[in-house]
């Protein structure tokens, strides 16, 4: 199969369209990487090369000896594991033969995140929260604060993300709030040990998918990706931390575990 | 006997716990909706079999490695199975092992050095649990990843 110039271009804008796709949901490095060749390889071309910063992809595809070289910055969009099942499925599709090269790009295009109902949502993150509680060792009405703490929690996270505000500072406003309520449940002396619920009621605010992919990527060789999902999260982590102790110097309640 | 039934109560308590974090954490991630009842069992599965062998007195570190290695090859299977990236159902299966308390103590104590000055009580409070933090954390992650390190190495899965 011989290329002309445009098809190559062609092929390399849809091979990156993927890969930014996948980067913008928080897939993992290698996982970008191996669908984005696999995509641009079926789609004819010799060979893609990747490059993957934290907040760009450099893609390269080669055919007969010509290159053409983009690039798209990735915006973070949220985490958002049914896109990059579409686009998996869209590749494997693509791999089998079973759609061609207008398809990909109609399908591509086409793809939009699909996000659950906010109240169940919230509902569930609030059974959560109440669930890490049981694992701590707190009784019935720690279990009750937990929930209602994390679910308020969860509704001023979900307002605050639905405006684009910074996620530092959405999380330290969350952590503020969760900390006040379950902080007034240890005034008023609610429960056995009500400093449990205080440890429970931020455990939304742990950036556990970042965590995991940082690793993942350290351990796969991606380690610049690596670093700067660790930094992210350990500075998510800081600034719910302040949150966490505003509010305990607000409400007077003296000491978190320490 | 008795003691038996008692460890299966607690294990199965776990379990029926240990569903609702990573159903819940699954759906801010977005997980499609048919896989929710994957993500349940397998942070089921994992949490109560970090139990388990954390009663059979295993340190948490090996008993999260252990789980979550276990976690990575069941995901492999479901993966391979429905067409679907594995991270879609391990990492929120992980989910509810993570270690966030320790984390959060960690860094609260830090800002605690910074506002009442340094203590040994303090900084003791702080190494201890950022240490634990990224231990565990580390075993988390290189379990998931066990499949891919050692059979894959570098094919993709699906």
């Amino acid at each position: 199969m011989i290329l002309s110039k445009e098809q190559q271009t062609e092929i390399t804008r849809i091979a990156v369209f993927a890969g930014q796709i996948l980067h913008q949901h928080g897939a993992e490095s290698r996982l970008i990487e191996q669908t984005t060749q696999r995509l641009g390889i079926a789609l004819g071309a010799e060979s893609i090369e990747l490059a993957i910063t934290p907040d760009a992809i450099v893609i390269t595809s080669l055919v007969e000896g010509h290159c053409v070289t983009t690039t798209r910055r990735c915006g973070d969009r949220g985490i958002n594991m049914q896109m990059v099942c579409e686009v998996q499925r869209i590749c494997v599709m693509l791999e089998k033969q079973l759609i061609d090269i207008k398809e990909v790009k109609k399908r591509l295009h086409r793809l939009k995140p699909y996000k659950y109902n906010r109240w169940l949502v919230v509902l569930m993150i609030g059974f959560s929260c109440a669930s890490f509680s049981h694992f701590f060792g707190g009784d019935r009405a720690v279990y009750w604060t937990t929930f209602i703490a994390s679910s308020c929690a969860m509704v001023i996270r979900q307002e605050l993300g639905h405006r684009q505000h910074n996620p530092f500072v959405n999380f330290a406003l969350t952590a503020f709030v969760a900390t006040t309520i379950t902080c007034l449940a240890s005034v008023f002396e609610i429960g056995e040990n009500p400093k449990i619920a205080m440890a429970a009621s931020v455990l939304l605010l742990v950036p556990g998918f970042p965590l995991i992919n940082a690793v993942s990527d350290m351990l796969k060789g991606y380690v610049n990706m690596g670093i700067a999902r660790w930094v992210f999260s350990t500075l998510l982590a800081v600034s719910v931390s302040i949150g966490i102790v505003a509010a305990i110097e607000l409400t007077g309640v003296s000491g978190w575990a320490l | 006997m008795m003691a038996f039934f008692d460890l299966f109560i607690l294990f199965l308590t776990d379990a029926w716990f240990a569903w609702i974090p990573a159903v819940g954490f699954a759906m801010v991630f977005n997980v499609p909706r048919k896989m929710l009842v994957y993500c349940a069992a397998g942070g089921a599965f994992a949490h109560s079999l970090r139990f388990l062998l954390m009663h059979f007195s295993l340190p948490i570190e090996w008993a999260t490695f252990v789980a979550s290695a276990s976690m990575g090859f069941l995901g492999l299977y479901w993966s391979r199975k429905h067409l679907i990236p594995r991270p879609v159902f391990t990492v929120a299966s992980v989910i509810p092992m993570i270690p966030g308390s320790y984390a959060f103590t960690a860094m609260i104590g830090l800002v605690e050095i910074n506002t009442s000055g340094y203590s040994l009580e303090i900084m003791r409070v702080v190494m201890e649990n950022g240490l634990r933090t990224l231990f565990i954390l580390t075993a988390l992650s290189f379990g998931l990843a066990i499949p891919s390190i050692l059979i894959y190495r570098g094919r993709p899965i699906i």
